[in-house]
């Protein structure tokens, strides 16, 4: 498994030491990463959405189908699916939505790329605010850093999850009226800033814990007493050395942030239909428990996979990134 | 008469059944009949709803809280028969003596109150009660929501009179004295004066905002949650969000009134349930569930395990409600009559027909008059090349969009360009419903935008002609069997719900006039031929495209007797229920 | 450590006050125009500037926070003559669309999520610490892979996808339990337990891992501390070493933990509520977004709130009691 604290496969690694002592650490780490099935695992299923996601027209295309397309022919009457198992056919690979015929293969790969994306970006915004917050907090230490650090005691006071929900329409007609293109572009923008206003804080931490440890470091009290500036000091000296444990969390918190954004859907305050999410799909198949089970498995098994293959790959990671590792393997 | 916001914007079927309107009954499956019930036990009431969205009489207007109201705590002058069928829209006197005299010109109505009717707290229900009661709805500041028939009919000049001084501080004695003039007792006898001829009065006086209401318990904005009873039960406790529990009203005399049964001891609403979770129990019908009713209907994902299982044959039904769907375009930003024809031809009924629940949802309208509205309904000549189907027929919509090109270029370009928006309620339904809308324009070149609004937001944004998008989604039904309750109320100014914003189309001096003269009419035949002239009117200029001549579905608890549907509200009789041990 | 404590509870105090703060101007300096929720579709532009006027929304926005402040303390009494009525203290504020009192709304649910967060925290707890002791004590071998394992699998689900799934299984598929219906367990305890069941065991399969991982990595850690050596080497029964020395030394960081994670909880399992439909605060909070009814959100984001702090400052004062180095530091 891959856990990080696991002492017996510490104790196995330690047998390698003489073979790879003259390898960089990024080397050491990749090493590590590639024993560790189950994240290659997870790296693959994530690749293979990523591709997806990014080639989401074409695939259609290619297959012939479409998110959007209306299909009255693959329902009964009722608006319920012919044939078993959802519409499972030739046609739609993984059957249609009730009710209006939809292939819900073509709205999972198009919900595969808002998933991403809306994971990518606030990954993105959080780590590297929370970043250059903590880097400056924990260099200038004083004013700034009490003030930043009683900011994110604030922050983290707040019931986020109700907070955010409970903005979501105002917060977006606010927005709109500011300028922001109607509908999802708005209600992106607002999500973000949400999730960026509640987010920076865990990286924020570790980050300043991090910076104030470090900026006593030899290296550091070097290039201040030649002459270095605070600006280099942070991002050249500083921040490289952060790498590790900022990579380990960020791909923690992808995943975490994929399923929020199904979640928030799911509740109704997420994506505006009908773009395609995952959660949407989720808050429609509740509907149909029970004329058409498939509808509510197939969305939820890909959202489960695909947070699953995250956090063993961000778990693969941050064993091979661990600076404790390193020592362990390098003494 | 509203449907319940949550369920027309939630599922677009609401749940209740034919308005069996002068002895036709429209329904399919109004299989129960009203029987003689045995005393005792509790009925239980389940809904999603928060609340009884107005208790205060004079502001319920929602077609199952009226039922229900009517049926236990408040007793009008005249009431609807508990009876299945077309013999439930017919009136019975109530409060009344008899069911009402008219003058000649049916301008002035006189009713006299029988004895020994009494409030909860035992004092006799007097004339100055009555009246009391009708004047409330004026002061509209505190009684929202209500119907507006008083104000449109009593012989008050606008503007003249609002409310009493117990709602409104500013009433003045000469204020009072016009009102007084227009609602006079003399004794035990109440005479409503009337401003236009109305040949049916005594049966818009079956409206609740018609019952009594003692001058000294009035509470104004807290009437709302502690009303005074008349009828055979009252109040034992009530908790929005929770539970309404009635108990028998020990003042309550049934000598005084001949129509209510009152069998179960007491009748307990249940709020805040989700939609599932009533099905859920409906289905499996244990413990305290065998005595309880959905007034949710059911929904339509369920429809078919309820409908296709011989199991619960004696425990549901399937028919006509009161209500017709439609769609009002704001005829003043889509001011081009082929743009509008355009999209009626265009939009795949038989889609969203299915996608809502096929043949559960009811049958394509074509108008705004249902069939069960017998006197009032011709069928609609609907706009020429419309596949009776309801499938879309693209190349006439494509053809007309050509037209409009030439005729109106500025709404050409705005409804192939930025684009149409489109009112609806911010649900789980209407996200897949509006896809359908989406895509079926879009294949004759209309561009549509959605524009889901939530539903505590809905109305007042569609109602406000500055937030109203280019067209939103509504439902309606009659308030009596009258279609004076329909036409003028959805697209005349003279109206309380007119969507339309058509005042500013040139065809709409004409409609008004019309109007006006069918209002004035007294002879009810050439009344219903005046109504149907303006269904097809409005049909033709495409003010508001009709959905359906919607259904609805009820499951009950297998102990529960008179679980028939009372045509009028398109409803359960909650009063009548009785527990069948 | 009095004086710690004081430090601590002035803080706890002053974000309070923050957060109301903040709460407040964010709900009042939305776009939405509050007086014109407070009535439904036939409102007139009069009764929407009577209701401004008696929920006093036409006043400047410190007074309006003011006389919130002033609510919570002692009560208050919106309008005046007919429309009069009145919200004790504590008072949240007055819901229209409810037509009742913020507090005694938000009061009506805390026994649901209390019972819930404290089912669900014991459970998880239990399982959190006991399957991380066993993972600690069998590490490498199969109960500790089989464990972790697990864990990584309750990681991965979603709440709202795992409280579904939950649903679908033994509600609608195998029917082993009926639709989860609130009531409260002085009536009905049984009936009590059987509505919980299913968020138990949703709130329990999600939180377990995290504490899994704290007691696995705690112990490890502790085990290899030379005092704990020293004892095993004094021939201390392993049982004693355990108990006395590496569980407690362990449970520090798990207790912080679980002291924000309980009063994150009790501030409404959104998820959990609303799939259970159980008539909790975040389900409430749900309903309110719905409905557009802001003092309902300005009253439950308070609250919950106030939860996080509360338990934070328990955490703290824990932390400074078990902690030598806080109480003499600080």
């Amino acid at each position: 498994m891959t856990d990080v604290l696991s002492v017996d496969e510490r104790g196995d690694d330690s047998l390698l030491v003489t073979s790879i002592e003259s390898k960089s650490p990024k080397r050491l780490s990749w090493d590590r990463f590639k024993r560790d099935r189950f994240a290659i695992a997870g790296l693959g299923v994530v690749v293979f959405f990523l591709f997806i996601a990014i080639f989401a027209p074409l695939i259609t295309k290619i297959i012939g189908i479409s998110p959007n397309a209306l299909d009255r022919d693959s329902l009964n009457d009722y608006g319920l699916p012919n044939g078993r198992f959802g519409g499972i056919s030739g046609k739609h690979w993984l059957g249609v939505e009730p009710g209006t015929g939809r292939d819900i293969l073509a709205r999972l790969i198009y919900g595969a790329r808002l998933s991403l994306f809306v994971g990518l970006v606030a990954t993105l915004i959080t780590t590297s605010v929370g970043m250059v917050l903590g880097l400056i907090a924990g260099y200038l230490r004083g004013r700034v850093d009490t003030f930043l650090s009683r900011l994110s005691d604030l922050v983290m006071t707040f019931p986020s999850l109700i907070l955010t929900i409970a903005l979501v329409r105002p917060g977006t007609q606010r927005l709109e009226a500011m300028g922001v293109p109607e509908g999802n572009p708005a209600r992106l923008t607002y999500l973000m800033l949400v999730t960026l206003f509640f987010g920076w804080v865990g990286f924020f931490r570790i980050v300043r814990g991090q910076t104030l440890a470090l900026r006593e470091r030899e290296f550091v009290e070097a290039a201040r007493s030649s002459g270095a500036g605070p600006g280099h000091i942070i991002f050249r000296q500083i921040a490289p050395n952060l790498w590790g444990p900022i990579i380990a969390l960020a791909s923690m918190s992808l995943p975490a942030y994929v399923a929020y954004e199904a979640a928030l859907s799911f509740l109704g305050v997420g994506i505006i239909a009908p773009t395609a999410s995952w959660g949407i799909m989720l808050q429609d198949s509740v509907h149909f428990y029970r004329a058409d089970p498939t509808y509510f498995f197939i969305p939820g098994a890909t959202l489960f996979v695909l947070v699953m293959a995250f956090y063993l790959l961000s778990e693969g990671l941050r064993d091979a990134l661990d600076p404790k590792n390193d020592r362990q393997q390098v003494a | 008469m509203k449907l319940r916001s949550y369920k027309f914007l939630g599922v677009a079927i609401a749940a209740s059944l034919v308005i069996a309107a002068c002895g036709s009954d429209g329904g399919s499956g109004s299989i129960n009949k009203a029987t003689k019930g045995k005393p005792g036990g509790t009925v239980y009431i389940l809904t999603q709803g928060e609340q009884i969205t107005h208790l205060d009489p004079q502001r319920n207007y929602t077609g199952s809280d009226l039922a229900f109201a009517a049926s236990t705590m408040h007793r009008t002058l005249t009431s609807y028969k508990y009876a299945a069928g077309g013999e439930g829209s017919e009136i019975e006197a109530d409060l009344a003596t008899d069911t009402g005299t008219a003058s000649e010109d049916a301008k002035t109505w006189s009713f006299t109150l029988r004895d020994g009717s009494t409030f909860e707290d035992g004092t006799a229900i007097t004339c100055a009660d009555v009246a009391y009661g009708v004047s409330r709805t004026f002061a509209q500041e505190v009684i929202t929501d209500g119907p507006t028939y008083a104000i449109s009919y009593l012989d008050i000049p606008e503007g003249g009179y609002s409310g009493p001084v117990e709602l409104n501080a500013a009433t003045t004695a000469e204020e009072q004295a016009l009102f007084d003039s227009a609602v006079a007792c003399e004794d035990k006898t109440i005479t409503f004066r009337l401003k236009v001829p109305v040949a049916d009065f005594n049966v818009a006086v079956t409206l609740l905002s018609f019952s009594p209401v003692p001058k000294a318990s009035d509470t104004g904005e807290g009437y709302d949650t502690a009303p005074v009873s008349s009828g055979p039960y009252k109040i034992e406790s009530y908790t929005p969000g929770d539970s309404l529990v009635l108990v028998r009203n020990e003042n309550w005399d049934k000598d005084s009134d001949p129509i209510r049964n009152a069998y179960p001891d007491s009748i307990v609403y249940k709020f805040a349930l989700e939609g599932a979770v009533i099905d859920e129990r409906m289905i499996a019908d244990n413990g305290d569930d065998q005595t309880a009713v959905s007034s949710d209907g059911i929904l339509p994902e369920n429809l078919l395990t309820i409908f296709d299982d011989p199991k619960f044959e004696s425990r549901r039904q399937d028919g006509y409600d009161p209500y017709v769907t439609y769609t009002a375009f704001n005829v003043k930003q889509v001011s081009c009559l082929e743009i509008r024809q355009a999209v009626w031809l265009a939009l795949d009924r038989e889609a969203l027909r299915t996608a809502a629940g096929g043949p559960y949802t009811g049958d394509f309208a074509d108008g705004f008059i249902k069939p069960a509205l017998a006197e009032d309904y011709a069928p609609g000549k609907l706009v020429e090349g419309l596949n009776v189907d309801g499938t879309p027929n693209t190349e006439a919509a494509i053809a007309k969009m050509a037209e409009a090109k030439t005729a109106c270029p500025d709404i050409y370009e705005l409804a192939t360009g930025e684009g149409l928006k489109f009112d609806h309620g911010d649900t789980p339904t209407w996200a897949k419903l509006v896809a359908i809308w989406i895509e079926s324009l879009k294949a004759a070149g209309i561009v549509l935008n959605s524009n889901p609004i939530e539903p505590s937001a809905y109305y007042p944004t569609i109602m406000d002609p500055e937030t109203q998008g280019s067209m939103s989604r509504s439902g309606w039904g009659p308030d009596w069997a009258n279609a004076s309750t329909v036409i003028p109320e959805l697209f005349c100014d003279c109206g309380g719900f007119n969507l339309s914003q058509n005042s500013a189309d040139p065809a709409y001096a004409e409609f008004e006039a019309g109007v006006q003269a069918a209002r004035a009419e007294t002879n009810r035949g050439k009344q219903g031929k005046m109504w149907q002239e303006l269904n097809q009117y409005v049909l033709d200029q495409v003010w508001a495209i009709p959905g359906s001549f919607t259904k609805a579905q009820d499951i009950w608890g297998s102990k529960l007797g008179n679980t028939y549907r009372w045509g009028p509200y398109g409803s359960f009789n909650f009063g009548d229920l009785f527990v069948n041990s | 450590m009095i004086a710690y404590l004081t430090r601590r509870i002035l803080f706890a105090g002053v974000l309070l006050l923050a957060v109301s703060l903040f709460t407040f101007l964010v709900f009042a300096l939305l776009p939405t125009d509050p007086a014109a929720l407070t009535c439904g579709k036939a409102c007139t532009p009069e009764r929407i500037e009577a209701n401004r006027t008696r929920l006093g929304y036409d006043q400047p926005l410190l007074t309006q926070y003011g006389k919130f402040l002033k609510g919570i303390v002692a009560g208050r009494t919106y309008g005046e003559g007919q429309g009069e009525f009145t919200c004790g203290a504590p008072s949240l504020g007055y819901s229209f669309s409810q037509k009742d009192c913020v507090t005694s709304l938000i009061a009506r649910t805390l026994p649901v999520t209390g019972s819930i967060a404290i089912g669900g925290f014991v459970l998880w707890m239990i399982f959190g610490i006991g399957l991380g002791m066993l993972s600690a004590l069998k590490r490498g071998r199969w109960p500790d892979r089989l464990i972790s394992i697990v864990s990584v699998v309750g990681l991965s689900f979603p709440t709202f996808f795992l409280a579904l799934l939950l649903l679908f299984i033994f509600v609608i598929w195998t029917q082993i339990l009926p639709f989860p219906s609130y009531v409260s367990p002085t009536e009905d305890f049984f009936g009590w337990c059987q509505a919980l069941l299913l968020p138990w065991l949703t709130i329990t399969i999600i939180s377990s891992p995290y504490y899994i991982r704290l007691t696995r990595f705690g112990m490890l850690e502790t085990m290899n501390e030379d005092y704990v050596r020293l004892g095993i080497a004094k021939g201390l029964k392993r049982w004693t070493v355990l108990r006395k020395y590496v569980l407690r030394s362990a449970l520090i960081p798990i207790v912080t933990v679980a002291g924000l994670d309980f009063g994150a909880t009790l501030g409404g399992a959104v998820f959990t509520e609303s799939i259970f439909s159980l008539p909790g605060m975040g389900r409430l909070s749900i309903k309110a977004v719905s409905d557009s009814d802001l003092p309902v959100l300005v009253g439950t984001t308070l609250v919950a709130g106030t939860f996080i702090v509360v338990f934070n400052l328990l955490t703290d004062i824990f932390y400074g009691l078990v902690d030598p180095r806080v109480r003499i530091h600080k």
